[in-house]
């Protein structure tokens, strides 16, 4: 085959060497399609999704009616997150920011009686404490059995958990819902729109909110920073009412996100 | 983000199947998976794995050429450096030409009773 033929046939795409394996294969096919020279199409980009991930062991029975208690801290080890085997605040969630704002409510009151105990979250059966300073597994081990301690003593003493003036602050869902799409509205995405970022509300629970970060802040480095100093600070200042914010935003998928 | 050395998946495909070879992305590289038995037809069961040693950015499991492949259930097990292997087990997902599905996760933290 004369130089020019095989150059020919390279501009056109129309062959591939014979000993190439399937991953030459499903190169050509991804690209062909193009009509002519120097028009190839890009590979096809696959969109990655998420399975959902099975947990392996059985949350633990309360067939003694024993209080049961487990700690997990966070993968930076700035909280620890408390399941408990009962309710703490059913269909609710609150944070309390400093041991003032825990006046009334003994559950709280009782945590932040433990040292260095800086905020606490309480979500539906769980409780999550963030400690100043915190940055190893051993910062978390004695305090969390303290706060374990300090939830049980609650537990069992039978009393009311969470002040009725903190439930009464608690708005409907719908309010929950308006009010959290107005500050998205107003004041979070004209803020990320700079970077080509969109917040979008995707579930109201009670007071409970979770929000998924789409465009420039999917995936972006700085995106950990964006909600925790940026929409949490909004969310909680203009809806002091709101309890947990959760984010759903995988920040591995997508086409371009900044780890792949 | 540990180092990962190898690791192995385990496949229970559901109604619909796809063709071998099984491929999947380490940090955006596709390749075929290694020590492979088993089938991805109709409810049938495969396994392979790969020896990675590096750090996994992204890792993933990749859908058929063409068609559609349901997988019932994948279990992953993990040999990372520096911590116990663990294993994940991830549920149902439908995979096309268009898609790829994670199956990297993070070793798992220590939980205790307090």
């Amino acid at each position: 085959m004369s130089v020019l033929k095989k150059l020919s046939q390279m501009f056109s795409g129309s062959t591939s060497p014979k000993n190439a394996g399937e991953e030459a294969t499903a190169e050509v096919k991804e690209s062909s399609g193009s009509p002519g020279p120097f028009a190839e199409q890009p590979p096809v980009q696959r969109r990655v999704i998420q399975a959902p991930v099975i947990v392996g062991q059985a949350e633990e029975k309360d067939s003694s009616g024993q209080i049961l208690i487990k700690a997990e801290p966070s993968r930076d080890y700035e909280q620890c997150k408390f399941m408990v085997n009962r309710p703490l605040f059913e269909g609710h969630s609150w944070l309390f920011s400093n041991f003032e704002e825990a006046a009334g409510s003994p559950l709280a009151e009782s945590v932040f009686s433990v040292d260095s105990v800086e905020t606490l979250l309480i979500h539906e059966s769980t409780a999550i404490v963030t400690k100043t300073g915190a940055k190893g597994l051993s910062d978390w081990e004695a305090l969390a059995r303290e706060v374990g301690e300090a939830l049980r003593k609650i537990l069992e003493g039978g009393t009311e958990l969470i002040s009725k003036d903190v439930t009464a602050k608690i708005p409907s869902e719908e309010v929950v819902r308006e009010d959290i799409q107005k500050v998205i509205d107003t004041e979070v995405n004209p803020g990320v729109a700079g970077h080509g970022g969109k917040i979008t509300l995707t579930a109201v629970m009670g007071n409970t909110v979770t929000i998924q970060m789409g465009g420039g802040c999917q995936g972006c480095s700085a995106a950990d920073m964006t909600l925790k100093q940026g929409i949490h600070n909004a969310f909680r200042k203009a809806v002091p009412y709101i309890g947990a914010i959760y984010d759903e935003t995988d920040h591995t998928a997508g086409a371009n996100p900044y780890y792949r | 983000m540990p180092k990962l050395n190898r690791f192995t998946v385990e496949i229970e495909t559901g109604e619909t199947g796809t063709e071998l070879p099984v491929h999947f992305t380490i940090n955006n590289h596709k390749l075929p998976l290694d020590d492979t038995q088993g089938g991805v037809g109709p409810g049938e069961t495969f396994s392979g794995g790969f020896e990675i040693r590096s750090f996994a950015h992204s890792l993933t499991l990749v859908g058929p050429e063409s068609g559609q492949w349901d997988i019932r259930k994948m279990k992953v097990n993990y040999d990372c450096e520096h911590t116990p292997p663990y294993s994940v087990s991830f549920g149902e997902v439908k995979l096309d030409e268009a898609t790829e599905v994670n199956i990297w996760h993070d070793p798992p933290m220590p939980t205790w009773d307090v």
